[in-house]
């Protein structure tokens, strides 16, 4: 039986005290022990932000990429070795921002990662600019006046571009979270978490206190089937934030779909002269 | 007798011009001739004009001339743009649709290929019965174009194949009571060597390097050299895929590299441009790619079906801050081959990014290559397998004498490999202080030393030369058929050749340009790049330089008029 603490990292932690990423982290600890998936298991890609970061805070493979392109280098990681369990833990900046276009096409792709899209709803490694999430009316340092364009909604997003697997947690709600992650993993294909989580430094707006009086569980009769249903929530018609998992439909992942990944990983292929003696002598 | 002979074939981008250079330089090809093939075309789909050109030779060819002895003009355009280029006695062939509005100050010969093409069963014939007719005043037998035409059609179904033969056979006599001045009588023997593009040169090379994966964004003139790769790929442990845009491309190749595979990707310079930042990311963390930039003028969209070799200053700079790199231009397909597959062997065991750089003249010109293409024996790992001594306290980038430091796959065993793109200690974790970030920066410098044992020295002809032409790149054929073209009008000029560009070959290029009293540099761009990276690196003053930069391919002869003329 694995515990948290087998995922321990010495490294020290550079995050605020408060922040919400101490939930998440906590979250993905248990989620993994419960999986039983030990860390030399486990490749997190992330990219660049305060999540970007949470790799080093724990006992795994990673691969702390470049803003935004944490998708695309998990998809390239999973297609070389399908067999790695491919977690992503990234931000609203680095994943529905810069990394946008590689989010709406992993989405189409299918490839089997998980996505802990940890959002503050806020920049906070930059210090405070408003990002993709940020409420309408938000002020900042930046954006003095409060924030003039509208928020990005991933839910609906990752919704309508097919996802399989698409969730939201709150970084208030360890257990729920935990097992969130845990769906998340063991869904074959695309899985979005999109979790909640306050900044104390910079995001004054969604307070940990804004959060608790807003979520709630998804209900219990919600079927998670029905696409139209889950963009309903997604969509939303008052001030509550449903938690829980959206939408879970599975389908064959990218690397199910293509016959030579059937037998092993790329990675556990030798080279073979006589196949390319084949192609030289056509 | 010595045969020399260049037919341009021209018209309307859809009139189906590439298919007949192919098939009459297999035929050329399959008749034991030397046979090069350019393709000149523009960025569209239909219409605009496009012509490719062949030169056939009893004698190897390795670059284009300016001198056509035919022109098979399947448009009015061909025939006023290119007449000018006919040799005196040459012969035109016209589409009878066109033949009012052309001067005659030429040799011409009506056909009315559309018209004989739908007698075979389809206008869209109209490109085989225009190699039929061009073959069969050449002289080329024409049970060999048939044999030709059997092997690019058995794939397809019977009738195509029949009706292709009659209207080759309709093309063939058509050109009966027609001679063309330089005919000659082809004696038919084995093939000289490959028919092959640089794009499929690459691609083999690719494979001989155990590639396994590619990731790309379409952008000409580099998808060629992709749609090889996916041609060949349905037999070999190969995924291929198409990403959002070149910033995915590069970055899905990294992560494949990263988790244990050799992966590359092909653009071109706007694409390149995209991918700087991903070179970084390979190069802070240590992981193995190769990226093929196919060159072609710009800047930005500039002319995409085009030819240039403008981006080696670039490549060699590309991407913040500095880091070590292999750069890579090889000359013919042979090189591309070669250099392809030792640009993945050399990343793997230096733990670096390598660029090859090709252009849309190399890419997509055909050409009769005379080496052996070679599957090599086995390819080595340069991975740390599981029987790492202390797995549990493995450090992806541990300080060695060498700066390689042992590199564990992720999820391949025991051992926990953290790499991360912020500067970095021994073990992967982020780290800003300055003794480990000094210590870093000369980790991966420390690699140049060994890096540079690597290069190949620049292959010199008619050593011992006055006088020098240095090309590097796609530029080798032109400039060697130059250097003799010189020697032929008692030029005492020998010629230099640079295929590994970086690390630079300073010591090797000083010891051959310090014996000369004159060189010139030979490259398609504007500012005589490798000309000023030779002052840079060694020195040495080039004398002067012959540059083009319009999007076309330099010819010997423009080279050669160029030589003279500055040593007047």
């Amino acid at each position: 039986m694995l515990s948290t603490n087998d995922y321990h990292s010495d490294y020290p932690n550079h995050w605020c005290p408060g922040c919400g990423n101490f939930g998440i982290l906590d979250a993905m600890k248990s989620a993994l022990a419960g999986l039983g998936l030990s860390p030399e298991k486990i490749l997190i890609v992330s990219g660049i932000g305060q999540a970007a970061k949470t790799p080093h805070f724990l006992q795994c493979n990673c691969f702390h990429s470049l803003h935004g392109r944490a998708l695309p280098i998990a998809t390239g990681a999973k297609i070389a070795n399908h067999h790695m369990t491919v977690l992503v833990s990234t931000g609203d900046g680095d994943c529905y921002g810069e990394g946008g276009n590689h989010f709406m096409h992993a989405i189409r792709r299918n490839i089997d990662v998980t996505v802990l899209a940890h959002n503050n709803g806020v920049y906070g490694l930059t210090k405070g600019q408003a990002s993709p999430t940020s409420m309408e009316g938000m002020q900042t340092k930046m954006q003095p006046g409060g924030v003039i364009v509208g928020a990005f909604n991933p839910l609906a997003v990752a919704l309508s571009l097919g996802a399989g697997f698409v969730a939201r947690g709150f970084s208030g709600e360890g257990d729920q979270l935990s097992n969130l992650i845990q769906a998340g993993i063991r869904h074959r294909g695309f899985a979005l978490i999109d979790i909640l989580q306050p900044c104390v430094s910079f995001n004054r707006v969604n307070t940990h206190k804004w959060y608790k009086d807003r979520v709630v569980p998804i209900e219990e009769n919600h079927n998670e089937t029905d696409l139209i249903a889950a963009l309903r929530l997604a969509l939303g018609t008052d001030d509550r934030i449903p938690t829980g998992i959206y939408h879970r439909m599975e389908s064959p992942s990218y690397t199910d779909r293509i016959d030579k990944l059937k037998d092993k990983p790329l990675t556990d292929h030798r080279y073979r002269p006589e196949l390319l003696k084949a192609l030289l002598n056509d | 007798m010595t045969v020399d002979i260049s037919v341009l074939i021209g018209g309307e981008a859809g009139q189906g011009i590439q298919t007949i250079g192919l098939l009459m330089a297999r035929t050329c090809h399959r008749a034991g001739l030397y046979v090069m093939v350019i393709n000149d075309f523009e960025s569209r789909i239909r219409g605009g004009h496009s012509f490719i050109q062949l030169r056939i030779s009893d004698r190897p060819v390795h670059g284009p001339t300016r001198k056509l002895h035919m022109v098979v003009a399947l448009d009015e355009r061909t025939y006023g743009l290119h007449q000018p280029e006919l040799t005196e006695g040459g012969l035109v062939l016209i589409s009878k649709d066109h033949a009012d509005t052309m001067a005659q100050h030429h040799r011409y010969k009506m056909v009315d290929f559309g018209g004989v093409a739908k007698k075979a069963g389809s206008s869209i014939l109209a490109n085989t019965v225009a190699a039929g007719t061009s073959l069969a005043l050449l002289g080329a037998p024409f049970d060999l174009f048939e044999n030709i035409l059997k092997s690019t059609f058995n794939q397809v179904e019977e009738k195509r194949l029949a009706q292709n033969i009659q209207a080759a056979q309709y093309g063939y006599t058509a050109a009966e009571d027609e001679t063309f001045k330089w005919s000659w009588p082809w004696a038919v023997t084995s093939p000289k060597g490959r028919l092959v593009d640089g794009a499929q040169a690459v691609a083999f090379g690719a494979l001989a390097g155990d590639c396994r994966f590619s990731a790309f964004y379409p952008m000409s003139p580099a998808t060629g050299i992709i749609q090889h790769l996916v041609d060949m790929a349905q037999t070999v442990p190969l995924v291929i895929e198409q990403a959002e845009d070149e910033i995915a491309a590069v970055n899905m190749v990294i992560g494949a590299a990263f988790a244990g595979v050799r992966a590359m990707t092909a653009t071109s310079g706007g694409g390149f441009s995209l991918m700087s930042e991903g070179l970084g990311l390979a190069a802070i963390t240590e992981t193995p790619i190769v990226i093929v930039n196919a060159q072609r003028p710009g800047p930005a969209t500039g002319l995409p079906t085009r030819t240039a070799q403008a981006d080696l200053q670039f490549v060699i700079h590309a991407s913040q801050d500095e880091f070590p790199r292999f750069v890579f231009a090889p000359g013919t397909p042979f090189e591309a081959f070669s250099v392809t597959a030792r640009a993945f062997e050399l990343s793997e065991r230096f733990q670096v990014p390598a660029i090859i750089l090709m252009d849309q003249y190399l890419n997509d010109s055909l050409f009769v290559a005379e080496e052996s293409f070679e599957a090599p024996e086995t390819v080595t790992s340069y991975t740390a397998a599981d029987d790492l001594e202390n797995p549990v306290g493995y450090r992806r980038y541990a300080f060695t004498d060498s700066g390689i430091s042992p590199r564990a796959l992720p999820c391949k065993g025991p051992a926990l490999v953290k790499v991360c793109s912020d500067e970095h200690d021994e073990e992967g974790h982020i780290t800003e202080d300055a003794d480990t970030r000094d210590a870093m920066v000369a980790k991966r410098f420390a690699k140049v030393a060994a890096m540079r044992k690597e290069i190949r020295p620049p292959e010199v002809i008619h050593a011992g030369s006055d006088i020098l032409l240095v090309s590097w790149g796609s530029m080798r054929g032109a400039m060697e058929e130059a250097v003799n073209q010189l020697r032929a009008d008692d030029i005492n000029c020998g010629g230099v050749h640079v295929v590994d560009l970086w690390p630079f070959p300073d010591t090797a290029l000083s010891e051959i340009l310090e014996k000369v009293t004159q060189f010139f540099v030979v490259e398609q761009n504007q500012s005589a790049q490798l000309g000023q990276l030779i002052r840079q690196q060694t020195g040495c003053q080039y004398t002067d330089a012959v540059l083009k930069y319009n999007g076309r391919p330099m010819s010997a002869g423009e080279i050669t008029d160029a030589i003279k003329t500055k040593l007047r």
